[in-house]
């Protein structure tokens, strides 16, 4: 449970850490809630850690019609945030209660959580349901990505080596919209055996998204999202099979929708 | 004597410098010169060792040295892991010890560990219990090897080893042993029973997941001994095991057995070997501290086991015959299985007219198997239980009832055709019955449940000794070799207190080591308040004979007038004439002090067990649709003989209760086909966590123990084993389907609710 020999260096500012980030075996550190386990496990062993964590990435606040959280925002710094507080948006701190225990969520983030793009994780199904878009910076400049084209797989995103997620871009729902989060959780790692997140507008129209149920989350865009996922492609193992998954993210999706069509009532 | 203090709930002794970080654990202490050693740990289940290569490991700066099985001074030949903490030529599962770095730190060490290459030869792996018992069955080990005498199947449980094998049947060499137990004509008592239900079930290897690691530091002393500071259970157990290993007198071991961070029946002579072993080639102290994936890998958790098993009633509810075969999974361990204990205990706290169980021990290339809390009980119940049930159902009779009506009393034939001692089933049954859980189970809502299953623990007898050492302030000392777990120390001090006549906070408690402490056997078996503890009554009580025949001189009245109470000699019925025990130590601790030091020692050889059962009731709700159990309330009776301290007691019932819940719904050691661990983390292995243990209501019910100290026997096992029985009790009422797997994971549930006619059943 000792990593393997690593340098440390803290980024003073996004340029800083975009030179530091030209060593090709870095890797970027800001809570340290995935990172630091793999290390010492021995799993990821990167020559060079940058600390990114003083960057000011960090905060919650509504700009017009979007919701901009920072990408070092903690966990526990969105449960408290007053902007999360109404129903269009309950997905969000739903899902973050279920994260980890206190400590992972005082020092857990947003976007480092987003990065490492565990297939179980939870919050990449409420941004895809709530139709976020990710923010990213590199020495080549700003790019925004939809979040349903950032996650290309297992531990795998569109980003490019020097690049980092900077802000969580949420476009406020319609007034009278309602959101939901559902999970069953594995027993042991609290991540993920399904998810379902859910918008749900006034007109009824909703958008789903899973997690946990394949190499990476997804929409569910396609008419019907029961026959979205009977089509899905769900990944099985020997504590939970695919056929569970599936049969469980499609009661999850009801439930999900379900709740958050209750909390349209709520929205004035 | 004054038996105010008995009874009273009182904080534990030992809490304030656990509760603050003061206690010294094994890892903690320091060493001049210590070393640390890394273990590098089989990948495969089953290979020849072709070569290990550790030059690479000893370019590392800070690696002393690279250890293999030839470098250790072993002086057996046999196949358990004190004789062969490293694997010398054939690996028997994934995850033994096949070399180990020695460095100047701990990440020199990892960073050694990591880049020894050993060269496997793969064997094909013996992982499937049923496949290995079959004759031509590929075996788990190759090589033979001389067994070398370990007896730590003894430490756990008063039980007979079953009778002479009469039948003959085929089977593979990689069953080690079969067990038979048998008496009247089960078959023909199955054949006329109006009632016959019959089931397998299973239950997977269970980690005993303390908290503390594993956790070894050994060096020698200048005079040659070897001081072996360590988690243990038994402090001579351990000692005798590395006398063994490594051919030395049992005057050049000294083991300190240092408090533990949990245990559970895990720790027992594992990985001193390993520690001692280095120390031993390298003359340098040495210090090994598992990691948390180390432990899962590399110790000895409760075997996987199946059970076939059938029994029958009549009419009236009267249990007629019972007929199993018991399969366990002993791993590689070739000393000992459980398939003695589980067959023992398969028969509960009832009578049978009947009985035919058969246990098999058999070796496959998982694991190496060790005790877990009650060891074979929890899977016995887990089958007995389950199967009472649908007889009680099938009879319409309530399932608490049936139990009453064919539950032992003292004097009973148990299945070793001795007599019961005193047994607490019927008042612990009666008592539980008494629960408004249990009659709130007639109007619940949908998909919830209510069960009820009963276990028990034999309990388990071994000579000891203790002392008790009055000093010049009036405290007490109590002396003994026992370890520091479960809060046994708070238990002495109110033991001695009581038999000597003094207010229990002026007892203090030392955990003496093997070169100085007094005898004392393993801590397991739940054996330590009723045995031990009644040798610190004995003590105290030879320490009071003392400190009369003193007061008696210093008062001039005859001893018989006197009594001790709260530390003040005084005379029967005139308190005023009275001298203080201060007083008196004071006038025998000095130079021409005039009365012998008061100090006594007392011993115990308890022959007669004291069995003590436990009953549970356990409320859920299933979601039909997810699978997923959830326990809303469980409720548990225990007969404990007598509560010295009412707070200790119900908290081993809680944490028995909690334990069962992790059987019942989350634990699993799990591999591959090719005998590789897939849940060898807490990522992977869950277990009950707060948030998942409802409200535990603990009844505790007192039928006294003749041989205890003041009624007293031991509680610490006989919670764990019907608390699983009791969750798949409930699950069957709220869903109608009888799960015989365990843990009850919400894709099993789920499934079983789908085929919704429970597991495929053939006949035992």
């Amino acid at each position: 449970m000792i990593p393997a020999p690593v340098r440390y260096a803290r980024a003073t500012s996004l340029e800083h850490a975009f030179q530091l980030l030209a060593e090709p075996d870095s890797k970027i550190l800001a809570g340290g809630q995935s990172l630091i386990p793999v290390m010492k496990l021995r799993i990821a062993r990167p020559s060079l850690v940058v600390d990114i964590s003083q960057l000011e990435l960090r905060g919650i606040d509504v700009r017009g019609d979007e919701l901009h959280v920072g990408a070092l925002t903690t966990w526990d710094e969105l449960l408290d945030a007053r902007e999360l507080e109404r129903p269009a948006l309950a997905a969000i701190g739903e899902c973050v209660r279920g994260i980890g225990d206190l400590q992972v969520r005082n020092r857990g983030t947003v976007g480092g959580s987003l990065a490492h793009a565990d297939p179980a994780s939870d919050m990449p199904a409420v941004l895809l349901a709530l139709g976020a878009t990710l923010q990213l910076r590199s020495p080549e400049g700003e790019r925004d990505l939809r979040v349903a084209e950032f996650f290309a797989g297992p531990f795998t995103t569109a980003l490019s080596a020097q690049e980092l997620i900077t802000h969580i871009v949420v476009p406020l729902p319609a007034p009278g919209s309602g959101s939901a989060y559902v999970s069953v959780e594995h027993p042991a790692s609290g991540f993920a055996l399904a998810g379902a997140a859910a918008l749900v507008g006034r007109d009824g129209v909703s958008r789903v998204a899973v997690t946990g149920v394949a190499g990476q989350p997804s929409l569910l865009v396609s008419g019907d999202p029961h026959e979205a996922l009977e089509a899905a492609e769900i990944f099985g193992d020997r504590f939970a099979s695919a056929e569970y998954r599936r049969e469980l993210a499609s009661v999850l999706v009801r439930r999900a929708v379900e709740r958050a069509a209750e909390r349209t009532k709520g929205d004035a | 004597m004054s038996e105010a203090h008995i009874g009273v709930a009182r904080p534990r002794i030992d809490a304030p410098d656990k509760v603050t970080g003061a206690t010294k654990f094994g890892a903690d202490g320091y060493v001049h010169g210590l070393l640390h050693a890394r273990l590098v740990l089989s990948t495969e289940a089953h290979a020849r060792i072709r070569a290990i290569h550790g030059d690479d490991a000893l370019s590392v700066p800070g690696v002393v040295a690279v250890l293999t099985a030839a470098d250790l001074p072993t002086a057996t030949t046999g196949t358990d892991r004190a004789a062969e903490p490293l694997a010398r030529e054939e690996v028997v599962f994934a995850g033994q010890p096949v070399a180990m770095v020695v460095a100047e730190t701990e990440a020199a060490a990892e960073d050694g560990a990591e880049v020894v290459m050993v060269e496997l030869e793969t064997l094909p792996p013996v992982v499937d219990l049923e496949d290995a018992m079959r004759p031509g069955s590929a075996l788990a080990r190759l090589v033979e090897k001389a067994e070398g005498g370990s007896d730590l199947e003894s430490i756990h449980a008063g039980v007979d080893h079953g009778q002479e094998d009469a039948e003959q049947e085929q089977l593979s060499a990689n069953v080690l042993d079969r067990v038979q137990r048998k008496n009247g004509d089960a078959a023909a008592a199955l054949d006329a029973s109006e009632v016959v239900v019959f089931g397998t079930f299973r239950t997977p290897w269970v980690y005993q997941a303390y908290l503390e690691p594993q956790v070894a530091t050994t060096w020698l002393e200048p005079s040659g001994t070897l001081v072996v500071s360590t988690g243990t259970q038994g402090s001579f157990v351990s000692r005798k095991e590395l006398a063994r290993a490594f051919g030395l007198p049992l005057d050049r071991v000294r083991v300190v057995a240092e408090p533990l961070g949990g245990s559970f029946g895990g720790k027992l002579a594992l990985i001193e070997p390993l520690a001692a072993g280095a120390t031993l080639a390298l003359r340098r102290p040495v210090r090994l501290v598992l990691t948390r994936g180390e432990d899962f890998l590399a110790t000895n958790p409760a075997s996987a086991q199946v059970t076939h098993l059938r029994v029958g009633a009549r009419k009236d509810g009267t249990f007629t015959g019972i007929e199993a075969r018991m399969l366990v999974d002993r791993g590689t361990n070739a000393g000992w299985g459980v398939e003695g204990i589980t067959s023992s205990l398969l028969v509960g706290p009832y009578r049978w007219e009947a009985h035919d169980i058969v246990g098999y021990g058999i070796q496959t290339n998982r694991f190496t198997f060790g005790a877990y809390r009650a060891p074979g009980a929890p899977t016995a119940a887990f089958a007995l239980e389950s199967l009472l049930d649908e007889l009680a159902e099938k009879l319409g009779i309530d399932p608490i009832e049936i139990r009453l009506r064919n539950a032992v009393v003292e004097g009973d034939i148990g299945i070793s055709g001795n007599a019961y001692p005193t047994i607490g089933a019927v008042e612990v049954l009666e008592r539980i019955r008494e629960h408004p859980l249990w009659s709130a189970r007639a109007s619940l809502p949908e998909n919830e449940g209510i069960g009820f299953a009963a276990g028990y623990w034999p309990g388990g007898n071994e000579p000891a000794a203790a002392i008790c050492r009055v000093d010049t302030d009036g405290t007490m000392t109590v002396v003994t070799s026992s370890v520091d777990m479960s809060g046994v120390d708070t238990g002495f001090a109110v033991i001695a207190a009581a038999a000597f006549g003094l207010d229990p906070n002026k007892v203090r408690v030392v955990f003496a080591d093997t070169a100085t402490g007094p005898y004392s056997g393993a801590s397991g078996g739940s054996k330590v308040t009723y045995t031990v503890g009644k040798a610190v009554e004995g003590a105290a009580r030879a320490a009071r004979v003392k400190v009369l025949a003193a007061a008696s001189q210093e008062l001039e009245i005859a001893p018989d007038d006197l009594e001790v109470v709260d530390g003040v000699v005084r005379a029967i019925g005139a308190p005023d004439r009275s001298i203080t025990v201060e007083e008196i130590v004071g006038k025998a601790l000095r130079y021409g002090g005039r009365y012998e030091p008061i100090e006594g020692h007392g011993g115990s050889a308890q022959t007669r067990g004291a069995p003590s059962v436990a009953a549970h009731l356990s409320h859920v709700r299933v979601d039909r649709d997810t699978g997923e159990v959830e326990l809303l309330r469980h409720v548990i009776a225990q007969d404990v003989g007598r509560a010295l301290n009412p707070a200790l007691v119900e908290g081993q019932m809680r944490g028995g209760a909690a334990q069962g819940m992790g059987w019942a719904l989350f634990e699993r050691l799990d591999h591959d086909e090719d005998g590789r661990l897939l849940t060898g983390s807490f990522l992977d292995y869950a277990i009950p966590v707060a948030e998942r243990v409802p409200e535990i209501d603990t009844l505790i019910v007192e039928v006294p123990a003749p041989d205890g100290p003041f009624g007293a026997k031991g509680i610490g096992e006989a919670p764990v084993v019907g608390a699983a029985p009791a969750i798949s009790n409930a699950v069957a009422a709220a869903t109608g389907v009888r799960i015989h797997e365990l843990p009850m994971t919400p894709p099993r549930v789920w499934q079983a609710l789908r085929q919704d006619s429970g597991p495929t059943e053939t006949p035992a």
